[in-house]
């Protein structure tokens, strides 16, 4: 019990001093639910469930559907009128079933319901998916304990304390305490790809005391208390005791089994259900993702409010003319003994005042056609088919190799794609490969490797000299992660080099010194390693090619395989017992293991950053110290990521002692990690440098051409990375982001200044220090660019670092930072911590209002992601975390092209034409009625009949503008990506601006004008040759046909393509009216309705008047608009419009077609798996989940009791924890 | 505007490289890739002015037949000056004597008329639109008379003495009520009043067994009487003022003269100026007017169509103008903006 008190108490403490650090976190990054802990704790009794009866836990059947048979309409109902249209109509509504109404309610009342209907029909085809693949879940079979025997029940029947068994592969049930496993030493692996993605195997390890309960003979005997904390959210913590025949003993997240995880490499395990159901971690944790609206809704919002505001307007003058208007002298108008009712009172001329007010809410229902009820529909329609039609089955996106297509998580922003202006890049796996290949290294001041980098090649290539590839020779060893070629060291030659221990001890050191879980069987070709990186992935391979094979590794001891140690051809299978491991993190950045040989030698290994190497290397050895770090410097500037190895050995007496320290500071409870990582700096000194390694990272295909095309479309390119300014500036250089014509800004906190004052190491005395500094380079640089305006000069480039950008993030610098760097076409940040990206990118989102977008692989970039306005995660890597992150996941960064320049821009296009056709049919229609209310006594009687009013919307003009919205593209995909400027329209924001719609708004009154008016007047006589005269219905029915005609056609008039489907619908829906017409007028129905338009259709064309007035009226409305576009063109083109006519005489789309089997080459076999992807697959079982976190968590720091760093997302996620954010993953 | 062609069979070739064989797939290949065929209209110069001259040639001849099938309708008008005082028939010689122009009385006609001529009564400032006026009126009482006795939709004229009215409402309770009387020289003019209501209000919305009821019986009358005898589907005159007009400035029908009119003749009209237009400042007018195969006098129509045709031929001209003067080279590249700020 005092366990959980402790966890609370230090949890508390620790959310005061994480009291400043969330403050200024929490506005850069989205804060998750606060989940507060449920004090007090449970006591499960494990296999006794009479004993459980009472305690009544939440049994295993899940419920992830939002509603239920009872709750769905009053919620589903709720939900929808969370948006403000529908509770716009909603009250229209109402208004019309009042008196006050001059329509019927039920022609207002059924658009809203066929809106809300299609909503909710979505909604509950949505929440049954979801009920059906809860029952999958839920009746899945589990074996559990029953009378000593292994009995097969559904989950969803499982009860907390149950003993279950869950076989290989199997998925746990519930979260379960890890009792026995088939696995020697209680151990059992599990994938946790369903939590967070990683694919890599973690351990779990069963109390020692419960290894035993095996089987279900053994396994009925159990009788354990389990006593632990409440269910919470937390994946990484869990404090607990098991008390088993009175002894208790202490359980941590090294036994639990959270449901979701599956088991691997393990026959069977036992455990019992702690957690069941709803309150498993992993239920605990899902959570929608915060939805982002794009900015042009938000802009939207602003057009529906405009235009609300033209209705108040139109209304008031309607309520003041009929109050002004109303009187006796009208005796038609029966007022001379007014009765106490609304009817009455609403043209009573005693009360004027009264008669203004109800003529208001009169009107108000008249013209309420003006906001359109179905644009948010039609809008998620057409969002919902250019994101799963066009942008998920893109072949221009399509990844072969990995047979990744693109992704569009989201349907929300993909107008937002076209309005990009700064893209915040991560460098290492999205802008390279992240594929890590041991390509150098330098052992002994020797260095060996002769291949040459990506990088050397395209920055030669940018200077213009040209390198002589080196032949590979013919056996060649290249496997993942080793791509090293030098027969001075391979195949034991290194025995002949001047230095063969140092050797020796460089490869050991390889072996030996990691994280890597190997998988698979034991032999060099088949084995898999598992690592945390794929760096050390890498340098583990490296080990086995240069002969040093680690095999296999238990808790306690690493197996290598070592040749031609001894003498050459020599195979001899060699275990080190590794004593302690002091872990990796960002602050130490290095990780040692302690290890004793079989011949009881002790041996420290170290591999870290060439910083911290080097301050604690032992005296002596200069030259070669010097040597390896001029080597180290030539690795970094082709591009390569390197680590410094190094060595140490201990004596028995001096490891003794420390290890008590090392013990004593493990099982602290007060700032452990701090204490640790003190008493790591003890035993890491007086190292021996053996050498250093050099990883490749390539660049990953096709960024540069990319990078080039992006930012001739105007946008600003940031790359953050976390690698070393020289990497930085070298990947730069290399990915086209900088060149040699550029000028460039370094702010680098490497300044011998800054040194100096570090070195004296007064902390406050720092910071004062190099903010001062940050602020005159700041300064200079600004003064710089203001000359430089004013010549025109060259492009600018800034590079910073994490500590100088640490410094002009605050507040007081900020400003400066931000004119500066929106002063240069390039920005890289390096050696930044994630959260410094999330900041960087919020200061971009907020200080310069432009449109952002963050593109990252892994878990360090979530916080970027989320920060961005688009957040485009890399799939097909090995994490998944960015992408749960992200709104747009695509396989490679050059598919960033298409997605903004193609997807994103005709997104834009379309959406903006979309809105404004909305805007302009529904103000020209609702118009022409407000000219005949000046002509009524703006009595409010209505124009057109009720149906065609509220038909319009929903069927007469609905589906024209669909087409429009997923049809229409000004220029070709190929153009669009060959003329890449013309995206700059889309970040300027020119088709959607207040001019344009006052344009659109212009053209929507002079084509209201001419409706109305040429009908109204064209019809005051008799118009056949019987000398009859028509009535108001008839010569609204005319106007009203005119309009649809007009309407219709002026849409075919904005279209850049006109497929066939515009044929039909523009032509279907004119048709659909007339169909219509002629049935509704056609009929007369006992059902009480006014027979206002009986025949009128019939009347109307039996005269040669209709079909004069439907040639000419739809024709002089539409003149303006032909004008004014043939003069826009002619005279003010936009860039779009050159393009397209440069290119009008080539046969449609030839190039692009030429491009799609050129460009991205699809074999028949290509081609048919994609159509394999995209097919609809069997969902796994747990993909449901949907939590977008947890972190790798290494084995190893659990058992030594370290918490993993915790990584932005979880910052970002578990704020409830108000633990100490601990940033940083190496990079 | 370029309609190409030759897309198709390169659609055709793409679709064939991709193991996709029926039609339906192939479409919807091209739907997903957004490579639908599509003729893409491309509004250049010579568009324009060709379009604003085809324009032009189709709308001015139009228009002048339309005015020319007008223009031969001849309609003069009579304006009353009426200050009457309601029902009071006898004044109604008193003020014809006095207010009827001097146009009338042993005026001729200036053109010959060829009969029918339609004889139309005309209110001004007149708001037969008016929401409270249009809804006044109950279609199936008018349909089915007394047995249906919902008419809460005639109000304030929906019953009188507790008895329902039939027709109710306002609209036929304002029945106009004016009559005319024609004659040329001293031969009265034989005036039809049939099939002047539309046949689809006389056959289907107005009952053929539905007599007026209690109708205008009240303190107050609106206007005219209806013959209790006569079923409502008879009575032309309530079926033409129940059609209610669009503007509050209307015509409606109210006979035909069968005969024809020569120029020179004398047309004396007598009239009961029974209808109170004067409360609210309303005209009346009395409207004589042939008609031809458009209908009646309108020269709105022919008109709009001459001078939107004449203005897309001047419309037209000036565009060849600018364009032969100041010519757009057409897809020139250095009008890209971004291409015109480089050489600035």
């Amino acid at each position: 019990m005092s366990g959980w008190d402790r966890v609370r108490a230090s949890r508390s403490r620790s959310s005061q001093n994480s009291a400043e650090t969330t403050r200024t976190t929490s506005r850069t990054v989205t804060l998750g639910r606060v989940q507060p802990q449920a004090p007090g704790h449970r006591t499960i009794y494990c296999n006794d469930r009479e004993a459980n009866q009472p305690l009544r836990f939440k049994g295993n059947s899940i419920a992830t559907t939002k509603y239920n048979l009872l709750t769905f309409l009053p919620k589903g109902l709720f939900e929808q009128f969370r948006r403000v249209a529908n509770c716009y109509f909603l009250m229209i509504s109402i208004l019309s079933t009042t008196p006050m109404s001059p329509v019927n309610p039920v022609t207002n009342v059924v658009p809203l319901s066929l809106v809300l209907l299609v909503s909710l029909i979505k909604e509950a085809w949505e929440d049954w998916k979801r009920f059906q693949n809860d029952m999958t879940i839920n009746n899945t079979p589990i074996d559990v304990l029953q009378d000593q025997r292994w009995e097969p029940i559904p989950w969803k029947k499982l009860q907390v304390g149950d003993i279950i068994r869950v076989k290989q592969d199997g998925f746990f049930p519930a979260d379960l305490l890890f009792l026995a496993s088939t696995n020697a030493d209680g151990v059992c692996y599990i994938e946790t790809a369903n939590l967070d993605g990683e694919t890599n195997l973690k351990i779990r390890k069963a109390l020692e005391r419960t290894w035993d309960y095996l089987t279900p003979e053994k396994a009925s005997e159990f009788k354990g208390e389990v006593q632990c904390e409440q269910p919470n959210n937390s994946l990484y913590t869990f404090t607990g005791n098991l008390i088993v025949q009175k002894q208790t003993l202490p359980i941590n997240p090294n036994q639990l089994l959270l449901r979701g995880c599956s088991l691997r490499n393990t026959e069977y395990i036992i455990g019992a259900v702690i957690f069941a159901g709803h309150e498993t971690k992993v239920m605990m944790n899902s959570m929608n993702i915060p939805s982002k609206r794009s900015t042009l809704e938000r802009k939207l919002d602003k057009l529906i409010l405009t235009l609300f505001g033209t209705l108040s307007v139109m209304c008031l003058i309607g309520a003041i003319g009929s109050a002004v208007i109303i009187d006796r002298k009208h005796f038609y108008l029966g007022l001379h003994d007014m009765r106490k009712t609304v009817e009455d009172d609403q043209f009573n001329p005693d009360n004027r005042f009264l008669v203004a007010l109800l003529n208001l809410f009169t009107l108000i229902t008249l013209f309420s056609p003006i906001i359109p009820i179905s644009l948010y529909v039609s809008i998620e329609t057409i969002k919902f088919f250019q994101s799963t039609q066009y942008i998920n089955k893109d072949l221009r996106m399509y990844h072969v190799e990995s047979n990744t297509p693109a992704l569009a998580r989201t349907s929300n922003l993909n107008e937002e794609l076209g309005q990009v202006e700064y893209i915040f890049s991560d460098k290492t796996g999205t802008l390279t490969r992240n594929l890590m290949e041991f390509f150098k290294c330098s052992i002994g001041g020797e260095s060996y490797g002769t291949g040459i980098t990506e990088i050397e090649r395209e920055v030669a290539h940018q200077i213009g000299t040209k390198i002589r590839e080196v032949e590979k020779p013919a056996n060649f060893i290249k496997e993942k992660g080793f791509n090293f070629d030098d027969p001075r060291l391979l195949l034991g030659a290194w025995r002949n080099e001047p230095n063969p221990d140092i050797c020796k001890e460089f490869f050991r050191c390889l072996a030996i010194c990691h994280t890597v879980l190997p998988e698979g069987e034991e032999s060099p070709e088949k084995i898999r390693y598992q690592a945390a990186s794929p760096d050390e992935a890498a340098l583990v391979t490296a080990a086995k090619n240069f002969g040093f094979f680690f095999y296999r590794r238990t808790p306690t001891m690493i197996y290598v395989r070592e040749s031609h140690v001894e003498k050459m051809g020599n195979i001899e299978d060699v275990s080190y017992e590794i004593l302690n491991v002091l872990e990796f993190n960002s602050t130490r950045k290095r990780q040692s293991v302690v290890c004793r040989y079989p011949d009881g030698r002790l041996v420290l290994y170290c591999k870290g950053a060439d910083t911290v190497v080097y301050e604690r290397l032992a005296d002596g050895n200069e030259d070669i110290n010097k040597v390896t770090r001029e080597h180290l410097e030539q690795f970094g500037s082709s591009g390569l990521r390197t680590l410094c190895l190094a060595y140490r050995d201990l004596s028995p007496d001096m490891y003794e002692k420390w290890n008590e320290k090392f013990i004593q500071a493990k099982s602290s409870l007060r700032d452990r990690e701090l204490k640790l990582d003190e008493v790591g700096e003890l035993i890491e000194k007086d190292l021996i440098l053996i050498g250093c390694t050099a990883i490749e990272d390539k660049l990953q295909e096709g960024v540069p051409a990319c990078i080039q095309t992006l930012s001739r479309a105007g946008i600003k390119i940031w790359v953050l990375t976390g690698d070393k300014m020289e990497t930085a500036i070298n990947i730069a250089y290399a990915c086209n982001l900088i060149n040699n014509e550029m000028k460039k800004f370094i702010i680098s906190s490497e300044t011998d200044a800054i040194r100096e004052v570090e070195d004296r190491g007064d902390q406050v005395e720092i910071a004062r220090f190099i903010r001062e500094e940050v602020k005159k380079e700041l300064q200079k640089c600004l003064d710089d660019v203001q000359q430089m305006h004013s010549v025109s000069g060259p492009k600018l480039a800034l590079v910073i670092d994490g500590k100088c950008l640490m410094y002009a993030l605050d507040p007081s610098l900020r400003v400066m930072l931000l004119n500066l760097s929106m002063n240069c076409s390039s920005v890289v940040c390096c050696r930044v911590s994630p959260l410094q990206k999330a900041q960087v990118t919020s200061l971009v989102k907020k200080g310069a209002k432009k449109i952002t977008l963050s593109i990252g692989d892994g878990a360090n970039d979530v916080s970027m992601i989320q920060a961005a306005h688009i957040g485009v995660g890399i799939s097909g890597q090995e994490g998944m975390q960015a992408v749960m992150a992200s709104d747009f996941a695509i396989a490679q960064f050059r598919f960033l092209t298409d997605l903004l320049l193609v997807h994103g821009r005709w997104s834009y296009l379309r959406i903006c034409k979309v809105v404004l056709y909305f805007f302009y049919k529904n103000l020209t229609f609702t118009l022409t009625q407000f000219w005949f209310t000046f002509q009524c006594g703006f009595s409010g009687q209505r124009y057109y009949d009720d149906w065609f009013q509220s038909l319009y919307n929903v069927i007469f003009t609905s589906m024209p503008v669909i087409m429009l919205g997923l049809f229409d593209k000004d220029v070709s995909a190929s153009l669009s990506k060959k003329y890449p400027e013309l995206y700059k329209e889309g970040m300027k924001n020119v088709f959607f601006t207040w001019r344009v719609v006052a344009i659109w708004a212009f053209f929507s009154v002079y084509q209201s004008l001419v409706l109305y008016h040429f009908v109204a007047i064209s019809s005051s006589s008799a118009q056949n040759s019987s000398g009859k005269i028509f009535g108001i219905w008839d010569v609204s029915t005319m106007a009203f046909t005119c309009v649809v005609v007009t309407v219709n056609l002026r849409l075919l008039m904005m279209c850049n393509t006109i497929t066939k489907y515009h044929y039909i619908t523009v032509g279907g829906s004119i048709l659909a009216w007339f169909i219509f017409v002629f049935l509704y007028s056609g009929i007369m129905t006992t059902h009480d309705r006014q027979e206002n338009v009986y025949f009128v259709i019939y009347v109307l064309m039996s005269t040669i008047y209709f079909y004069f007035t439907i040639l000419l009226v739809p024709v002089v409305a539409l003149l303006g608009d032909f004008i004014y576009q043939g003069v826009q063109r002619w005279f003010f083109p936009y860039n779009y419009q050159i393009v397209q006519e440069i290119h009008s005489d080539e046969p449609r789309d030839m190039r692009e077609m030429l491009e799609l089997e050129i460009g991205n080459q699809l074999t028949p076999e290509e081609a048919r798996s994609l159509a394999i992807a995209q097919l609809p697959r069997e969902i796994s079982k747990h993909t449901g989940f949907a939590f977008d976190s947890p972190g790798y968590e290494s084995f190893f720091a659990a058992q030594l009791g370290i918490y993993a760093p915790q990584k932005a997302w979880d910052v970002a996620r578990r704020a409830s924890m108000r633990s100490k954010p601990r940033l940083g993953k190496k990079n | 505007m370029d309609i190409d062609r030759g897309s198709t069979s390169i659609n055709e070739e793409v679709a064939r490289s991709i193991p996709i064989h029926s039609g339906r797939t192939k479409v919807f290949y091209q739907f997903t890739q957004q490579n639908l065929p599509a003729c893409k209209p491309v509004l250049t110069p010579a568009w324009v002015i060709t379009t604003f001259l085809l324009m032009g040639v189709i709308f001015i001849p139009v228009g002048l037949v339309t005015l020319r099938a007008s223009r031969s309708v001849n309609p003069f008008s009579f304006c009353f000056c009426l200050i009457i005082q309601l029902f009071v028939v006898e004044i109604v010689e008193r003020y014809d004597i006095e207010c009827v122009p001097e146009v009338l009385r042993g005026n001729k006609v200036d053109k010959y008329m060829k009969a029918p001529i339609h004889i139309y009564y005309q209110l001004d400032n007149y708001y037969q639109n008016h929401r409270r006026y249009v809804k006044s009126r109950n279609d199936k009482q008018l349909l089915h008379g007394l047995k249906y006795n919902d008419t809460s939709s005639c109000q304030p004229e929906e019953s009188n003495n507790g008895l329902p009215i039939v027709p109710c409402g306002l609209i036929a309770w304002s029945l106009f009520n004016d009559t005319y009387t024609f004659s040329r020289g001293t031969t009265e003019l034989m005036v039809s009043r049939k099939n002047i209501a539309w046949k689809s209000d006389r056959d289907h919305k107005f009952g053929k067994r539905v007599h007026p009821f209690n109708f205008q019986n009240g303190t107050l009358t609106g206007g005219g009487k209806l013959n209790p005898h006569i079923p409502l589907s008879d009575q032309e005159d309530l079926i033409v003022w129940m059609r209610t007009a669009a503007l509050p400035s209307f015509r409606k029908l109210y006979g035909r003269i069968e005969e024809d009119l020569d120029a020179g003749d004398v047309v004396v009209v007598r009239l009961m100026n029974n209808y109170n237009t004067y409360s609210f400042g309303g005209k009346k007018k009395l409207v004589l007017s042939t008609s031809g195969w458009l209908g009646g006098k309108n020269d709105f129509l022919g008109a709009a169509y001459v001078f939107v045709g004449s203005s897309s031929v001047i419309i037209s001209i000036v565009f060849l103008l600018l364009h032969v003067k100041n010519p757009r080279p057409y897809g020139e590249t250095a009008y890209l903006s971004w291409n015109l700020k480089s050489i600035s």
